[in-house]
């Protein structure tokens, strides 16, 4: 009985401090998030590249010289580029169209849209892609690189406000992604820069640069642009979702009798 | 099996030109892009869905043998978008179907236009 007291009054203590803990947070995340809106530009709202998309790929497409390749990346890319394009279905050889996750920057290029949302909270800007629902977080809290991070999809973004522009520094990027639609292949030692710039009130341009000594020997890259979509919501768009289709695919590009 | 799914959210490499936005999913390997071709239908299936939607609708030719068709456009968020809904087509609609047809020959199309009741439904192509 007495046991069961001294457990009740521990257990309201702890509740006590827990709520005092809460209180406080919700306390401070108040103004600081005020702060953060007043003191950065507003780069939030749902977007979409479908209505200002500079080209078939923002990186590099038919009319755009392609990047100086180092050995590996060059015969990396032939196998890619023949891979895609030796059957009618060789496409399929994206590792996109498998579900695998597309990464940064290829996420991108889904479906001509890289439909996404941008959330910006104290510290922090969020990325959420309409495909798959990718969340990607870009630290703007002054942290550096966390160095012992294993490389992973979208690697390690740290962001910094450079007058009107938001510039994502990213690393730790593992090297099972393409850079584009076209195939360019990237290694581990990608360093990804994305400049974010809110040119006018519905129009985001995302300059990109890809550093990748191992894959090009000299940095290159292209301009995303983005309108903004402010009646719209962001939606599911799974990368599992038609089955049906799978027969419908085949049916279409299966040999002539 | 399951990369074909996929494949259907990203463009075939094939189509970086001209085609690009009419094929946004597809190798144009898989369609004649030269001809259009115009069929006239019931529909039997609507799929809302993505990475494309699907219309299943049945042809009878003059001698009455019905022939079964798949249309697939574009993906289900961006016909939402475009104001479909999921009765946009119902089993029993007529409908009158214009788009590249498989290079194989099978009853399979890319739209690119469909009317139904004498309206042409928003796509875009």
């Amino acid at each position: 009985m007495r046991r069961h007291s001294m457990s009740a009054i521990l257990l309201v203590a702890m509740l006590a401090v827990s709520f005092g803990i809460f209180a406080q947070t919700v306390g401070h995340s108040g103004p600081a998030k005020a702060q953060t809106i007043a003191n950065t530009p507003d780069l939030s709202g749902i977007w979409s590249r479908r209505a200002g998309a500079t080209g078939p790929d923002f990186l590099s497409n038919s009319k755009k010289p392609e990047p100086l390749m180092t050995p590996w990346a060059e015969a990396e890319y032939k196998k890619v580029r023949e891979s895609y394009t030796s059957t009618p279905t060789g496409y399929l050889n994206d590792p996109v169209f498998n579900c695998v996750p597309p990464g940064v920057p290829r996420i991108y290029s889904i479906d001509f849209e890289g439909i996404m949302e941008i959330i910006q909270l104290p510290g922090r800007v969020l990325q959420i892609f309409e495909f798959d629902h990718y969340v990607r977080q870009i630290y703007t809290d002054g942290r550096g690189h966390d160095e012992n991070l294993p490389a992973t999809w979208m690697g390690d973004s740290i962001g910094k406000w450079e007058g009107d522009t938001l510039v994502v520094d990213t690393t730790d990027s593992n090297d099972k992604t393409r850079l584009d639609r076209l195939g360019h292949p990237h290694s581990d030692a990608l360093h990804l820069i994305e400049r974010f710039r809110r040119v006018s009130k519905d129009k985001l341009t995302v300059d990109i640069t890809i550093e990748d000594p191992k894959a090009y020997s000299k940095p290159w890259g292209g301009q995303l642009a983005y309108a903004l979509k402010p009646d719209w919501k962001l939606m599911e768009f799974m990368c599992q979702d038609n089955h049906t289709f799978d027969q419908f695919t085949e049916e279409s590009a299966k040999p002539a009798n | 099996m399951r990369h074909a799914v996929i494949s259907v959210l990203l463009l075939g490499v094939s189509l970086l030109t001209l085609l690009e936005p009419l094929s946004a999913h597809h190798g144009s390997a898989v369609y004649d892009m030269e001809n259009m071709t115009t069929v006239k239908g019931t529909v039997t299936e609507f799929q809302f869905s993505n990475p494309h939607a699907q219309i299943l609708f049945d042809v009878k030719d003059e001698k009455g043998n019905v022939e079964k068709w798949v249309g697939e456009t574009n993906s289900a968020t961006a016909l939402y978008r475009l104001g479909w809904k999921k009765d946009t087509l119902k089993p029993g609609d007529q409908v009158t179907v214009v788009g590249w047809r498989s290079k194989n020959g099978t009853a399979t199309m890319h739209l690119h236009k469909l009317m139904l009741a004498g309206q042409e439904l928003p796509m875009e192509r």
